[in-house]
């Protein structure tokens, strides 16, 4: 161990870590539903597969503003080293927007598919594609919620140290999210068309 | 908070974005370009998403650039390693479990042995139609004829000509052999056993009580 | 209307059968009773703020043991009935329990005894002890810590709503095997009561392992490496690993049962492209390294005990560590034996064969550790170390039983067979249970003052041995004889009288238990006499013995300074330093962990029962609470040096006190004999003078 950490260090240390191996208990529960889906992928019972039902251009739109999202996020924490509160407000809008524009175009697609027809009571392949994506959706809600929660606080209590861990765990847990994507955008998106 | 623990920089950041982006667009031109197709294809497109996780963990997440211990990277390393377990370990289950359990080969097993010919447009190795019936009458003492000659398709009787249960193993009491799937017949008396002759070849049997009792088929396609 | 109000619930919900009166009205007359008392010592308030809110790892250890006492007695019941209906049933008799209710006994049994038994005996001793050890003066979350307790007391009560609402549990087995745990074949509520008690305590486990690892890793004493630490918290360290590794599967999988059930998707039905097979080979992924959870920390306890009443330093401190990483490593890769004639085939098979008898190894390596330890040691044969000769023996014979199981062409016989309960019931009690046992009446004396009765206590511990082995060997026997398990009745009448053996067995075990009942309680009669004064009544060599018994709610005064393993050892050696008093800072009670459990509970209430105002009030509950909690900066508070020299002088004082008066205590522990003529006396005074007026 390298030179003892002052308390308010320790704490800061010790929730990052913590943190993390809860944000890698949620990337095993993702592996399960990544396996399910390579296990059900093809059981559609009849009905159309992913090449019939997705739109890789979609897909990849969705795809890059979730990147965009995760790279201001990234920029808000540097404005958040730097202590400059109006920076990271900035920096947390703009990734909350692109965050926003994310969800609202994988919710349209959701209610498309619904609508035509394709539900996750539909067959096996239905119902792993979207518990598969509509779970990796509801952390992106849940990270939305939490962008706004925090942002108020840092407005009314302003940069303390505190707001500056949590706003750190925040961005930990919207890059993670980013990285899910990729594999989803992969595995789901891309696969089906090959 | 230690601002030297980490060395997030706008330039980390920028880069990440940038390299990111490239491995989205490139495995996305690759698959609906089509230029190449089928397992190649997966392999590219698994490959750089695994790169841009790499990309992402280090360039937005600075991973390994925190004071040591790595406690970290270690447990990434492990999730890595269950993951793989995981998701391996199941592909490699249920697809053991699926060719055994769920495919078309085992529903034409199963056609096969009940004499069905074709299932779902596939034809099981089973006969046609049934052609000759040959006899063996097996007794304690005695196997007659001991040797059968017959065509592919035809059926075997195997009739026991005793007063007590017999028993024919296939092949000879130094080599044991296996025929339609199975390496021996029970005949209770009076009664009889028939195999229908799908394989092409010689084959022996005998009874395994009385070793001097031998006899043999040639089966012609 | 009424859709709208209560969901799905009706006037048929509530108990209309002789079991779900029983059962409710029991627990009915318990919470009265209860009431009762608390109210009439006036005591709700000190409940709450000391006890209920109390954030200290050791007040929450301690009710873990209670509540996980509670449950065994509850998961004890059924396995009476399920031996009684065994004996009972067969030939032309049929027992007294109808298929459908056995079905729903056994089912609850292997939850209880897994999750809210085994597992809440385990956390509580993590939480007791490992602060301890390491030289903290808490876990690294207090709030994740309370907040798992009352997740895990939110499964209880959830297990046990059905009483009330439902009538019926699930009776697919303990893991709600699909397809039979799916809508199509159980339409009931059962299932979901599963699901759910099993879903928010399992999420209360990963919260709680998440913190152990934190705590472990982050929060050593100054000078405490790795390499320095206690064995039971290396196996606690481990085991934890292991369930932030496992428990997200579970959780995964039994949401993905859930959405089967709710919204009709087809991961494990029989149409439409489900596959139920993937549900054995998920909840298996979680269900083998689950029992390696339960048996690491009991493979540290005994590695502490050992080497305590053997007067000598475990044999081989790195032979011990690597074993204990070893079976943890190999655990997550054998899950495929549970279902060995499932049909993968014979190339699958020999893999996780072969995988399952490789964890042989390294389990033998801590048994040889352990027997080396005892060579040439002074061995003091106290109850700890009965049990831990029950286990050697007991579970060496249950692992070969495993290695048996483990060649897929004797599963294909032997799977699903009584042998298999032997087997794995072998391993569980003669593994975790006794293990439990051992450190439950090893560290007694620091989580109470006094150590238990010893006499009692040996008596409990033959009744276990012989009884588990004439309730378990016939099981063996009947397994190969050709007995499948979970059966209702059967027709050969050449098995019954295995079954009355196993049955006499379990009365033995009835009485092991009631016999550690007693032995607490005379243990609280005579705990002037067997008090433990100077914090270290087993000349131990952890750093937990170094605190006075029982333990102040803050540890330590000055966290020790630790240079080597062994570290109390080392300290005793080279001279106890003198406290200095500094300020220290330490956590407030914190009570949103009931609240959100709470809301937990009727969340999952609401699921179970489709009460949608109640999901969505209860979602919505849960993250205000969540963000209260997150966004409260006012989380500590402040012990002065001058407060803290004044509590120890205080306790010195009253030690000394005691002390004086010690020396007219020399009787024996008590025996059964005096004990019964202790609570006659009691009894006799208690109704001659009335004194329930007095509480």
């Amino acid at each position: 161990m390298s030179k003892p950490m002052n308390h308010e260090e320790s704490v800061y240390d010790r929730t990052m870590f913590g943190f993390w191996v809860y944000l890698m208990t949620d990337l095993l529960m993702f592996a399960v539903l990544f396996a399910v889906y390579a296990v059900l992928n093809n059981s559609t019972a009849g009905g159309p597969t992913g090449r019939e039902l997705f739109s890789p251009t979609a897909a990849l739109t969705g795809t890059l503003l979730l990147l965009t999202s995760s790279f201001t996020c990234g920029l808000a924490m540097i404005a958040v080293r730097k202590g400059n509160k109006n920076q990271v407000l900035f920096w947390l809008t703009t990734t909350y927007i692109f965050g926003l524009a994310f969800l609202s175009l994988e919710l349209i697609e959701f209610t498309k598919l619904i609508h035509e027809g394709h539900a996750p009571s539909s067959n096996a392949f239905m119902s792993s594609f979207f518990i598969l994506v509509g779970t990796h959706g509801l952390h992106i809600l849940i990270g939305l919620l939490w962008m706004v929660i925090i942002m108020a606080y840092v407005v009314s209590r302003g940069l303390t140290s505190n707001m500056m861990r949590k706003l750190a765990l925040l961005s930990m847990y919207w890059h993670f999210l980013d990285i899910v994507w990729v594999f989803i955008f992969t595995i789901v998106y891309l696969r089906a068309f090959v | 908070m230690s601002k030297s623990s980490h060395q997030a920089t706008v330039g980390s950041y920028v880069s990440g974005f940038i390299l990111s982006i490239i491995f989205t667009i490139i495995p996305y031109y690759v698959v609906v370009n089509k230029n190449i197709s089928g397992n190649q294809l997966l392999a590219i497109i698994i490959g750089f998403a695994i790169v841009q996780v790499f990309i992402q963990v280090f360039f937005f997440l600075h991973l390994g650039r925190g004071p040591k211990p790595l406690y970290n990277v270690a447990f990434f390393s492990a999730t890595l390693c269950a993951i793989l377990l995981v998701v391996g370990g199941s592909l490699f289950i249920m697809s053991h479990l699926h060719y055994n359990m769920d495919s078309l080969e085992t529903a034409k097993q199963l056609a096969e042995s009940e004499a069905i010919s074709q299932v779902e447009g596939n034809k099981t190795g089973a006969c046609q139609a049934i052609k000759v019936n040959h006899k063996i009458a097996i007794m304690h003492t005695q196997i007659s004829p001991t040797i059968t000659e017959a065509r592919q398709c035809d059926t075997l009787s195997f009739i026991n000509s005793d007063s007590v249960n017999l028993k024919i193993n296939f092949g000879t009491p130094t080599k044991s052999e296996t025929y339609a799937g199975q390496t021996e017949l029970s005949m209770r008396k009076g009664l009889s056993d028939t195999i229908t002759l799908n394989q092409t070849g010689t084959y022996h049997f005998y009874d395994p009580t009385n070793l001097s009792s031998t006899g043999s088929f040639n089966v012609q396609p | 209307m009424r859709e709208l109000l209560v969901g799905n619930l009706t006037w048929e919900s509530l108990p209309h059968e002789w079991s779900t009166i029983g059962g409710t009205l029991t627990f009915i007359l318990l919470g009265i009773f209860a009431v009762i008392v608390i109210t009439r010592m006036k005591r709700w308030k000190w409940l709450w703020n000391d006890w209920l809110t109390s954030v200290d790892p050791k007040k929450i250890g301690i009710m873990y043991f209670i509540v996980a006492t509670f449950m065994l007695l509850r998961g004890g019941l059924d396995v009476i009935m399920i031996w009684l209906q065994q004996s009972l049933s067969a030939g032309t008799s049929h027992g007294f329990l109808s298929a459908d209710h056995f079905q729903q006994i056994f089912t609850a049994h292997g939850n209880i005894m897994v999750f809210f038994v085994a597992m809440g005996f385990i956390f509580g001793l993590i939480n007791f002890i490992v602060p301890l050890q390491i030289g903290a003066r808490d876990l690294a979350s207090p709030f994740l810590n309370t907040l798992g307790f009352w997740l895990y007391v939110a499964g209880v009560i959830m297990v046990n709503t059905f009483f009330l609402f439902g009538g019926k549990y699930a009776a697919t087995g303990w893991l709600g095997i699909a397809p039979l745990s799916g809508t199509q074949f159980s339409p009931g509520v059962g299932v979901d009561y599963m699901i759910w008690a099993l879903q928010i305590s399992g999420i209360g486990t990963t919260l709680g392992a998440i913190n152990f690892i934190v705590t472990i890793l982050k929060m050593r004493a100054p000078g405490m490496k790795l390499r320095m630490m206690p064995l039971f918290t290396w196996g606690s360290l481990c085991s934890m690993v292991m369930a932030v590794t496992v428990f997200p599967l579970l959780t995964a999988t039994l949401f993905l049962l859930f959405f089967d059930r709710y919204i009709g998707t087809h991961f494990f039905t029989t149409t439409l492209g489900g596959n139920a097979m993937m549900y054995t080979n998920l909840i298996w992924m979680w269900g083998h390294p689950e029992v390696y959870i339960l048996m690491l920390p009991a493979f540290g306890i005994f590695s502490e005990v050992v080497s305590t009443y053997s007067r000598k330093s475990i044999a081989s401190y790195w032979s011990a560590v690597f074993g204990m990483i070893g079976v943890s490593f190999f655990a997550l890769s054998v899950w495929l034996h549970h279902f060995f004639t499932m049909g993968a085939g014979g190339d699958v098979n020999a893999f996780f064969g072969l995988m399952t008898m490789v964890i042989a190894i390294p389990t033998s390596v801590l048994v040889f550790n352990w027997i080396a330890t005892m060579y040439r040691g002074r061995i003091k044969f106290s109850t700890p170390m009965l049990w831990f000769l029950g286990f050697v023996g007991t579970f060496a014979i249950g692992g070969m039983t495993g290695v048996m199981l483990a060649q897929p062409p004797a599963d294909f016989q032997l799977h699903n067979s009584l042998f298999l309960v032997a087997h794995f019931h072998t391993m569980v009690i003669g593994g975790v249970i006794w293990g439990i046992f051992a450190g439950i009446s090893y560290w007694f004396p620091k989580m109470t003052g006094f150590r238990l009765n010893e006499r009692i206590g040996r008596y409990a511990f033959w009744c276990w041995l012989v009884g588990f082995w004439m309730a378990f060997g016939p099981l063996y026997v009947l397994g190969l004889m050709g007995a499948t398990r979970r059966l209702d009745h059967y027709d050969n009448l050449n098995w019954q009288p295995f079954f009355v053996v196993a049955l006499f067995g379990g009365i033995l075990i009835a009485i092991a238990v009631g016999l550690q009942l007693v032995q607490i309680a005379a243990s609280f009669i005579q705990k002037r006499q067997l008090a433990d004064n100077t914090g270290d009544p087993w000349d131990g060599r952890s750093l937990e013995w170094s605190t006075p018994s029982p333990a102040p709610f803050y540890n330590f005064v000055n966290i020790p300074k630790v240079t080597s393993r062994d570290a109390f050892l080392q300290m005793k050696n080279q001279g106890i330093p003198k406290p200095v008093y500094k300020d220290i800072t330490m956590p407030k009670t914190i009570s949103l962990g009931i609240y959100i459990a709470g809301l937990a509970f009727l969340l999952g209430f609401g699921f179970i029962w489709e009460i949608t105002w109640l999901i969505v009030v209860s979602a919505i509950g849960i993250v205000v609470c969540i963000v209260l909690r997150t966004f409260d900066e006012e989380t500590e508070y402040i012990i002065s040096a001058a407060e803290l020299e004044k509590m120890e002088k205080a306790r010195t004082q009253k030690l000394l006190a005691r002390l004086r008066h010690d020396d007219t205590y020399k009787d024996e522990d008590m025996g059964l004999r005096e004990f019964y003529k202790s609570v006659l006396t009691w009894s006799q005074d208690f109704v001659k003078n009335k004194r329930w007026k007095t509480f």
